[in-house]
Parts: C-alpha cells; structure tokens; sequence
C-alpha cells in the first residue's frame, strides 16, 4: 500500500555528468534547451516558454519597457519582474546544465518534498499556472495593450466583439476587456495573497499558543475559536463592510480577520501531537522559554499544513471577493478586479457573452490552478495521502 | 450498488425532500397562517366578493405574472410606505384614489365623482360616490377620508410624503365632512394643489380607526391582508416572493366595470438576469425597468414587445456649493459642459431618454424647451470656465489647481449596486479628468449614503450621484430654498435671492399661464448656477409578452391601465381559475 | 446519549449569545439610521423623532442592548422595521424555504459526492478517476452565483427556447404561479422542477469536497484485511464495496456535514438572489441594507444556531454509523 519511500531518496538517477561547454553556451542562449534535450521536457520546455516569453515582451515593448524606470510603482515593479525572472532562469539553467542534474539535490526534507511534488504532474501544471497568473498580474504595464480604465467612444467603441484591435473584446465603457484582465490579475491575486497571508499568521499563532498551553486556556480559546466558525462569516463582512467603506485595504484585512479560525485547528491539532514528541521534551527540559519553544519547534513543524490551507484558502478567498462584487460590496470602480468584471458584466450575459465570460473563465482556472497546486502539496507532504 | 445495505445517514438527509410533499394548499384556502385580524378580514371579503357574479365575457379571466426586481415595502398601507411601487399597487390595483389623471395629466374623477373649489381658492370640497364598497363589504365614505387625511398629517404616524401637506392646514382643523359622500378642506393657493389627492390612497377607517398612529407601520394590514376598494382585491403575500390579487367582482360599472384580468401575480425577482430569462421563457408577462443592456433583447424576442415610456425620474449630480472646489458657479457649469451627457443617454439608456437640465421633466407643460441645449457638451468651453474661475493646471500633473494650491478634486458617491450610478461615476471620472478634474468615484452602502448627505450639519461630501421621482408638482423648495439649506435635503447649500424669490413665488401662482414665465426664468436661474448636474430623464421600459394585451403604460406609472389588461382566451397559461370556497 | 446532547446544548447557548452579542454591537456601530430611510423630503424634525421614538431608536446602545437581550429571553425577536411584520413571522415564513434548499442541495450533495468517491476510489488511479478529479475541483472553483447564472442560461433559457427541451426548468421563485390549483402530485412535482437548479448549483459546489473525502478514506478501507477477507469469501464485488468497504469508508465523512454547514449558509445568499428564492439568506443581506437590525440580529442567531445544531447533528451521526464512539 505505501511505497518504501527510502527508494529514491538521495539516489542519484543518473550518473554524474562532466560539465560540457556546448551545454553552457547553449543554456545561455537558449535557457532550459539542454534540459529538454537532456530528457526533462516538461521543465525544460517550461523554462524554455518562459525564457522566449520575457524576451519577446521585452522587445516588442520596448519602448514601455526603457520608459518604466521613470513610470510609478506599476511599471517599476514590472521591470524589476521582468529582469528578476530572466535572471533566475538563467542562473538556473547554467547551473544546472553545468553541475547536471541530479548529482547536487541535497536531501533536505524540502528537497524530497520538492521532488515528490514534481512527480505530480498535475499539480505542477497547477503550481505552472498560478506563478504565470502572477507573474502576468505583475508585467500587466508590459503586456496590456491599453490603459484599463480608459474609455473609448461610449457610442461606437462599446461592447464590441473580440478582434485583432480588442482581443477579448470591449466591456459596457468601451474599455480593453483583456487589459482590464491583466490589471484585475493584480487585485484578485493580491487580495488572495494578503488576506491568506493575515488569516494564516493569525491562525498559527492562536493555534500554536492553544496547542501549547493546552488546558484551560486551550478550552477557552478553542470554544471562541468555535464561535468564529459558527459565526455567518458573509453578514459579518457586509455590515462591516457597510461601515467602512468598501477599499481595497479594508477588503484585504476584513477577508484576511474572518478566516483564521480553520488554519488555527489545524494547527492546534498538529502542536497538539508535537507537544509530546522528544525534541519538545528535549527543550522543555533544556529550560527553554515558552516563546523560543512555540517560535523556534512547534510552527516550524507546522508550516506544511499551513502551506496547504493556505494554498487551498487563496482560492476560496478569490471566490469569495467574487460573491462580494457581486452584492455590490467589493472592490470600488475603475480599478478593475475579476469579481467586480464578472458582477458588473452580468447583464450583457446574453448580449455580449465576452464581457463576463473571460473574467470568469480566470477566476475559474486561477482557482483551480490553486486547489490542484494545494493537493499536490498535500499529498506530498503527507505520505498517506500519496498513492 | 444497493439500496439493502445503505446506511442510515440517508435517511436522515432525505427527509428535507420529503417535506416537498406536505407543502401543498390544496384548493381550499386557509388563513390559519394569518394574525387574528386578518382571519376575520380575509373571511369577510371572502364572503362579500363571493356573492357577485364574475363577468362571462370572452374578454374576462386569465392570470397575469409581473416580475420587478424588488419587494414591496410597506405593502399597502399608504400612510406608511414611502416606495413607488407600493404607492402605484395602492392607487391602481388594490385601493382608490380621490382623483385620478387622464392621459392628458389632467385631473379627472375618481373616487370623487366631483370636486369644487372656491373663489379664493383655499378651499376645495369632494362629493365621493356612493356605490364604492370596501372589499369586506363596508361602503366607502367620506369618514374613510376624514380618517387617512387625519393619519397622514399626524406627525406620530410618521408619513414619509409630508411634503404632500405643504399647501393644507394638517390634522383635524384642516379637514371638515359635510356629509358621509362630501368633504371639505382648507387650503393656501398652489397650482398643482390637488396633486396630492391623485397620490394618496384612501385607507378604511373601519378597521384601521383603533389603531394607534404610532403603530400603523406594525400592523399586519398593508403586507398580510389590505382591505381595499379599487379593481382589485389582495388574495395573498409571499415575503420577498410574490403579491397575489385577484378581480374585484363589484368595482362600479361607471368607472369601467371590474378589470379583465381573473388574478395578477406581482413576483419578486431580485436578479435582472433571471427576471429576463423569466420573461424570455414565459414565465413573467411583463418585466418591469429591465436595464438597458437587455432592450435590444427583448426587442429580438419574437413573442415579446419593449414598451418605453418617459416617466418622471431623473439622475443628477448634486454639489455641495460649501466647498471650496464647488463654490464658484462657473466651476458647476464646466462639469456640465464637461460631461457628455448625450453620450451617457446612449450608452447606459441605450438611447432612450432625454438629457435632463433642470428637474422639470420633458413631459410637463412648465418645461422650457430652450433650455434643452442650454450647456451642451463641450470640453473647451469648461476649460475656459475652469480657467476664469481661477482653477489652472500648475503642477503639470493634468489636475488643475487654484491660487493656494487646492486641487480640483471631488469624491462622488453613490451607492453600492447600483450599477446605472456607477457607470455614470465612472464615466463622469473619465471624461472630467480630460479638463483637469479629478472625480473619485465612492461607493457607499445606501443607508450610510442617506445618512450622511442627509446629515445637515457635517456634509460631509463634494457630490453624489442620486434619483429622484418627482410628483407631477414639481416643487424644489426643498432643495433650493435658502431657508432650508441647512435642512437635510439643502445637499447644495444653494443660497440665492432671485431662487428664492421664483419658488416662493411659484407656490402661489395658481394660474398656469402666469406661472409659465415664472419657470422659464427659474430653469434658466437654475440652469446658471448648477446647483446640481441634471443627467437625464430616463425612459423607463418594460418587457412585455404580446399575449398580455392593451397594456399602455406611461408618466402615471406602469400600472395605470391594469384594469384593461386582457389576455385572450387561447392564449391564457396555466390551469383555469376555479373559484375556491370560502 | 441524551445527557451528552444536554451537555452539548448547553455548552452552546453561550455561543451563541455571544454571536448575537457581537452582531448587535457591529450592527449598531454602523452609520445610518433606519429612520431616515423610511422617510421622504420634507418629513419635520418632530415627525422624525416620532418614528425613532416607534422604532425604538431614541434609547442608548447599552439601553437597547439590555432591551432586545430581555426581549430575546422571552422568545420576542421584535419587529421588522422594513417590513412592519413581527420579525418571527418574517422568519417563519422565509426558515423553511432556506431548510428545504440547504437540505435537499445537502442530499444532493452526499449522495453525489459519495457515489464518485466510491467510483473513484474502486477505479483509482484510472482516467475515471482523474476526470472525476478534475470535474470536482472545477465545480469548487467556480464563484457560485456565476454557476447559478450560467446554470439559469443553459438549463432554463436555452433548454426551452433554442433546444426545445419538453421540460422547463423554472429560473426562479418556489412555485407556479397556478400552484393552488394543482393536484397534490403535480404540486410535488412543481416543487421540485422549481428546486432542481438552485439546489444543483448548491450541490455542485459541495459534493466536490465530498467526493474528495469519500475517495481517500475509501481508498485506506480497501486494503483493510477484512476487505480482503470478503474477497477472499467469494462476495460479488459490489457487495464487498456497498456492504464492508463503504460503510466504514463513511465515518470520516460524516464529519464534514458540520464542516460544510456555515459554506452551505453563506452560497444559499448568493443562491437565493439569483433564482429568487425567498429565502434567509438574502433576507439577512437585505435586511442590512435597510438597516433593519432586529432581522439582521434574528437572522445571524438563527444561522449560529442552525451551524451548531449541524455540527451536533454531526456528532451524533458519527457514534450511530461508527459503534466505537459512544458519547456517555
């Protein structure tokens, strides 16, 4: 039932290859080339794609990429990606192509998880997805073909079907459907991020403490952490929302306080089978304090599940931001979010299918793309799961 | 797989779909769900309408389902409803006006089969008819009058068209029954004094009398059983689904007899589009206000017809005159100029509507058609006004600023889902910002909005995006009356003699062709200073399948010709009305 | 049994005291005043008061806090200041119609979910298996009204008019509008036509994270020994699954019921406004819109007690399908 998972561990599956100058020019001109040669076709072909793919914007932008520098945040940010990343798939592809693979891997637990994940091809499909949505999110000055909030002719230029000029077509403003998407990538993707980012620190700390003091003070905080659950987590968001006003920051914050309760469980119930095991005993009786024991023993060996909620509570936080837009709560006009695209489109439904269809067709594959990464993650990091 | 070894956990998740089965009505009606009063209420209407005889004609029966996007609230209790739709249910299907307007808009009688004023004009005299009953048997008199006039100026009641009363002495001394079919009231002078008349529903005083003003609002009358005396009956309402009326057998031949239609089903559906799939599957004969995205769809439906009609709501910009930003007039006409009003009727109105200038609407006899392209669009223009008022670009960022370096920067709120405000928001930001002003855009949620711009003393706003629907008196004392500028609708802070002058005047001229000039000079006042940016008058439509006939619909309201609503026999739906025991 | 429901019950009223303690206090933070929603230009300073003063508005917080709380003690939920009805009428009205779409999408989902767990463990690692994978975790990602509405588009719209099904499956409301005239079975029937798409796309969005739980603890069943022993016994193999295999494989997932409760509660909002269906959901979002706080004070305290009956509802499933667990 379960595979011996000591099999590969650390077994090289190749034997150690003498660096070969051809393969260092050719991983410099044409980054993940030799992997792909080399019988990795789906990493080589992925950094290959990707390599082409900053190198082409690169160039056919141009001009908007030499003018980032002296552009806001948007365009710096931007540029910085793009450089970022041509680098790091450079680095890593002379690398690798001049240690050859296989022979380096430590045998760190992240490495075999790493590479356990990587055997899911499905998830690393996922995982693929999700690092280009956000790496599009972040070129969207680059690769947008017009200002998203820009309106054209009201009259003419509205709704307009998908054609060479508007790819995805024009929304109800006459505005780019597809640069309203690159630019809402941003938001959706953001808002995810943060607000998993707050509800995750939130929860392990909760979760940890619990877990460690266990007793009355683990009742007390359990029972209120079942009271948050069974709190209606959406009429607390709208009447708060309804207090303040709807911004992006309140958004991220509000979505990011009311989701710390499940990733709190789950912790708890990790440190809980922690907290006996001998390395806690080891510290207790080192005369550790408290803080050092939960900061520097117990989160660290619960970062894996908590890497899985997380992956898994990104999607759902995106989705839930959606139902928001829709209620008329979310995020305010002209910054456009994918929620917002999907909701305000709704009523050309019938008439002008593309404004609402593509948004929703990116929230369906971004979120998807998460919960394929997140169970991959899963089953990696628990070996019961891995069949 | 089988069934032998399931667990029993079904069992337990099944039984919600067992319950599908108890739920049936059967035929019989039952009130057992209903408060005490209105057990007794239902059976008495049960028992006086089911003595007259339906009408046999060809023309008589069928069920009509009209699908809006809202509830009704307040129901049908007119001393406590403040909604459009629960006014147009009370004065043209469930209840009766004392006037009513003909197509002309000019008043003809309802209830009232005649009215006289005196010379002085202060004071105006009913004679009611006498062959009106209520649904429950009880005749309509002039005490019913007595009474609803009394409630609706009773400041306990809290009746939410005060302005109504403007021009009448309220409570008791104000109104005076002659005899049980004629009424008398005192007045001051107005050109459109009977208005009011032809808006408020007449409420029975046989039941409501013992009643305590206070709470009217909480009893179970308007939403679970009214007692009405128009075309037709309350049979039934379903919270947040739907109202069921079914034909008053005994509404009186002289105001056309009793309506075609056998029952009208008014259904809520909150989503336009599941409402428009409704109508596109028959499943609604008429859907009201559908956005104007979906008219052409409509249009294409072979079996369906858009009705538009102009009615008498309008979309405006409303500045707060108090802030710096907003002080100068010349600054209001250049976001006027600014704002291609034309081109947002076509865009969100899909062409119908007209641009509105002033709160009179285009349908009324004080408009003033000169005043149609009084500030059309043209961006040059308000640049060279933002420029003479001081307003100039001098940190090159595209936004202009004055001498001590404000910047021409203005929130607009509106709010939250309301997606025709929005998109003017977002079009007003991006076609301003071309003349170097910066609008942001808020949302707000609707009750914080209302209690923030209606907040007289902080007002605490730069402008906000609002509707109105304005009665066929057209009276803006409220909003730009110096007096009330610190009052909770003084959003402008207007403060100008001659406006003053011209509303007070206008209060008191009853004569139209004396009162004509007087507009003319207030719209082109208004007009100048721009207290507020009119948008547009909007058409309103309505999506209506050809099976349900001679609907005509217009600035009256949507209802208006319901009792001639017919649906010919071949084409009716659903299974024939039987009439239920009581 | 019975004491440790007791126990669970009255470990949960103040819980729930709490919810209704923090929605009274957030709900009355916010701006807004319901009294000048429900009146128009013009209304008189005095007549204002009035209606606060019917309203019960006049008082402080802490004042109408005690208020509602002794109200609330004496099973008075107070009046609903939109719609002028005792907020316990509104409620009764509006309950069952939420009950019946959560519960039957509940079925729906459990039965669905189930059986393509059980499909997809016994065909594991095939391209059923995968396919059914992949189908599940699409529905999960899908924002639910944006189902609803396309679900709306191509079963009702396009269904009956381009495809010219013979079945109509009605967009929104509960019922036809000819319901009282229909004969007890075609009222069942009428029913559930009106019920299939909203509690499908309920469903759909739930049965994904069931199936996902079914598969796995079906999987570790499998290769349980007695399993193997039923096999070895010569048992047909859908005895062996339907019989041994499922009905352990079950226990786990039965704690999910409590865990789905409140996703249940927060999709029928969505739900409910989409098809028209009246129902709690949107009564709550309304009802904050309006500022009708009795409603929306109601409304949370019937949704924090329905997720903690769910969750006990769970517990006790959990000891009658695993005999081990016996709450004393």
């Amino acid at each position: 039932m379960l595979r011996p998972l000591g099999r590969e561990v650390g077994a090289p599956t190749s034997a150690p290859r003498r660096p070969k100058r051809g393969g260092v020019l050719l991983a410099i001109l044409l980054p993940g080339f030799p992997q792909f040669l080399g019988g990795r076709i789906l990493v080589g072909g992925f950094a290959l794609l990707l390599w082409a793919s900053f190198v082409g914007i690169g160039s056919i932008r141009w001009e908007r990429v030499v003018a980032a520098p002296g552009g806001g945040w948007d365009e710096r940010a931007a540029l910085l990606t793009l450089l970022c990343g041509l680098m790091a798939i450079w680095t890593w592809s002379i690398r690798d192509a001049t240690l050859g693979s296989g022979v380096a891997r430590t045998d760190g637990s992240w490495a075999r998880f790493a590479r356990e994940f990587g055997r899911n091809r499905v998830a690393s499909i996922g995982l693929g997805a999700v690092g280009i949505s956000y790496l599009a999110a972040l070129l969207a000055p680059f690769l947008a073909p017009f200002d998203p909030a820009f309106q054209g002719d009201l009259v003419v230029g509205r709704l307009s079907a998908p054609s060479g000029a508007h790819l995805l077509g024009t929304d109800q403003f006459a505005r780019d459907v597809f640069s309203r998407l690159l630019y809402g990538a941003r938001v959706s993707l953001s808002i995810g991020f943060i607000a998993v980012a707050i509800s995750m620190t939130i929860g392990t700390l909760v979760g940890a403490v619990a877990g460690f003091l266990g007793g009355w003070w683990d009742a007390a905080i359990m029972r209120f952490v079942d009271m948050v659950i069974s709190f209606p987590r959406l009429v607390l968001l709208i009447t708060v929302i309804a207090l303040f006003e709807p911004s992006l920051f309140v958004l991220v914050v509000l979505l990011g306080l009311t989701q710390w309760p499940l990733p709190a469980r789950i912790v708890r119930g990790e440190v809980l089978s922690l907290r006996e095991r001998e390395f806690m005993v080891a510290g207790r009786a080192l005369g550790f304090r408290a803080p050092r024991l939960i900061f520097r023993h117990l989160i660290p060996n619960t970062l894996a599940p908590v890497t899985v909620a997380a992956t898994l509570g990104i999607g759902d936080t995106i989705i839930l931001e959606a139902g928001l837009s829709f209620l008329g709560l979310g995020i305010q006009p002209p910054t456009p979010s994918w929620g917002t695209m999907v909701a305000d489109g709704r009523n050309h439904l019938l008439g002008a299918w593309w404004v609402t269809t593509f948004p929703g067709l990116a929230i369906v594959l971004v979120v998807l793309s998460f919960n394929l990464a997140g169970d991959g993650l899963r089953d990696a990091l628990d070996p019961r799961l891995r069949r | 797989m089988s069934n032998d070894s399931r667990p029993k956990t079904f069992l337990i998740v099944l039984i919600p779909l067992l319950s599908l089965i108890g739920c049936g009505d059967g035929g019989e009606r039952t009130f057992a769900a209903l408060p005490a009063f209105c057990q007794e209420v239902m059976r008495d209407m049960d028992r006086f309408l089911g003595s007259f005889e339906d009408p046999a004609d060809g023309r008589y029966g069928g069920t009509a389902v009209v699908g809006g996007i809202g509830e009704i609230p307040g129901g049908m209790n007119s001393l406590v409803s403040a909604d459009h739709g629960a006014a147009q249910h009370q004065i043209f299907v469930n209840q009766m006006t004392l006037i009513r307007f003909d197509e002309a808009y000019d008043p003809e009688p309802y209830l009232a089969r005649a009215w006289d004023v005196n010379e002085e004009e202060t004071e105006v005299t009913f004679h009611l008819r006498d062959d009106v009953f209520w649904h429950d048997g009880h005749k309509t008199t002039a005490y019913d009058v007595e009474f609803t006039y009394r409630r609706a100026t009773d400041p306990e009641t809290g009746f939410p068209n005060a302005a109504f009363w403007a021009h009448y002495v309220p409570g008791p001394d104000g109104i005076e029954v002659v005899d049980s079919f004629t009424v008398k009231l005192e007045m001051r002078p107005h050109a459109e004094a009977l208005d009011p008349w032809r808006a408020l529903a007449i409420m029975p005083r046989h039941l409501l009398e013992d009643v305590p003003p206070g709470e009217l609002r909480q009893h179970p009358f308007g939403e679970r059983c009214s007692v009405g005396n128009g075309p037709f009956r309350f049979v039934e309402h379903r919270s947040d689904e739907s109202w069921a009326f079914e034909r008053n057998p005994a509404f009186p031949e002289e105001l056309g007899g009793p309506p075609f239609l056998g029952r009208y089903v008014y259904r809520v559906v909150p989503e336009p589009s599941t409402l428009l799939t409704d109508l596109l599957t028959e499943s609604v004969d008429l859907y009201l206000q559908p956005t104007a995205d979906q008219f052409p769809r409509i249009e294409d439906a072979e079996h369906l017809r858009l009705l538009t009609f102009p009615f008498r709501d309008y979309v405006f910009a409303a500045w707060n005159s108090r802030r710096r930003q907003l002080e100068d007039p010349r600054v209001r006409r250049a976001i006027a100029h600014g704002v291609n009003r034309a081109q947002i009727v076509e865009a969100i109105l899909g062409g119908s509507g007209s641009v509105a200038n002033t709160g009179v609407p285009p349908f009324h006899w004080a408009y003033d058609e000169e005043a149609v392209d009084a500030l059309p669009y043209d961006p040059e223009r308000a640049r060279e006004l933002l420029e003479e008022a001081g307003w100039v670009d001098r940190d090159g960022d595209g936004i202009r600023e004055d001498a001590d370096g404000v910047r021409m920067e203005l929130s607009v709120r509106y709010n939250t889902g309301n997606q025709e405000r929005q998109e003017i928001a977002e079009i007003m930001q991006s076609q301003l910002r071309r003349v170097g002003i910066e609008v942001r855009p808020r949302a707000m949620e609707w009750a914080t909005l209302v209690s923030e711009i209606t907040d007289a003393e902080r007002r605490d706003f730069d402008g906000f995006i609002l509707a109105w629907v304005t009665e066929f008196k057209v009276d803006d004392t409220d909003l730009f009356h110096s007096s009330n500028s610190s009052a909770p609708y003084g959003w402008a802070g207007l403060e100008d003699e001659e406006v003053d002058r011209l509303l007070e005047q206008l209060q008191v001229t009853v004569d139209r062709e004396d009162a004509l000039p007087l507009w003319e000079a207030y719209q082109q006042r208004i007009l100048e200073l721009q207290p507020f940016t009119y948008i547009y008058f909007r058409e309103r439509g309505a999506g209506l399948n050809e099976r349900l006939r001679d609907v005509h619909m217009d600035a009256r309201g949507e209802w208006v010709t319901i009792s001639q609503w017919w649906i010919p026999e071949e084409e009716r739906t659903g299974r024939p009305l039987v009439a239920r025991s009581p | 049994m019975i004491g440790y429901v007791l126990r669970r019950v009255g470990g949960a009223v103040p819980l729930v005291l709490g919810v209704a303690t923090i929605v009274f206090f957030v709900m009355n933070l916010a701006p807004g005043d319901p009294s000048s929603l429900y009146a128009g230009p013009g209304v008189s300073p005095q007549a204002l008061e009035e209606v606060r003063q019917n309203m019960g508005l006049d008082a402080p917080v802490h004042v109408r806090y005690i208020r509602w709380m002794g109200a609330m003690a004496q099973g008075d939920f107070g009046h609903s200041l939109a719609r002028g009805q005792p907020v316990r009428d509104v409620i009764r009205d509006l309950l069952p119609n939420t009950l019946l779409l959560s519960g039957t999408a509940l079925a729906l989902a459990f039965l669905a979910g189930i059986l393509i767990g059980v499909l997809q463990a016994v065909r594991h690692n095939t391209w059923i298996d995968s396919s059914l994978s992949g189908a599940s975790l699409f529905f999960y990602s899908i924002p639910s009204f944006w189902l609803a509405l396309m679900l709306i588009l191509v079963f009702s719209l396009y269904a009956r008019n381009v495809w010219g099904w013979p079945v109509h499956f009605p967009a929104s409301g509960m019922t036809s509008v000819d319901h009282a005239w229909m004969t007890p079975w075609e009222q069942v029937k009428d029913r559930a036509m009106h019920l299939v798409l909203p509690a499908t796309s309920l469903a759909l969005v739930l049965a994904g994270g069931i199936a996902r739980y079914t598969r796995t603890s079906m999987l570790e069943v499998i290769h349980q020994d007695y399993i193997r022993t039923a096999r070895a016994k010569g048992l047909p193999e859908w005895r062996v699954i339907a019989g041994h295999a499922l009905r352990n494989a079950l226990i786990p997932v039965v704690t999910v019921f409590g865990l789905y409760l409140p996703l249940l509660f927060s999709g029928t909002v969505f739900v409910e406004t989409v098809f028209a269906w009246p129902g709690m959901g949107k009564l709550v979002v309304d009802a904050i819109g309006q500022r009708d706080y009795p409603v929306v004070m109601a409304g949370a305290l019937v949704f924090a007690v329905m997720v903690v009956v769910g969750n006990l509802i769970a517990d006790v499933l959990y000891s009658v399908v695993d005999p081990r667990i016996r709450h004393g």
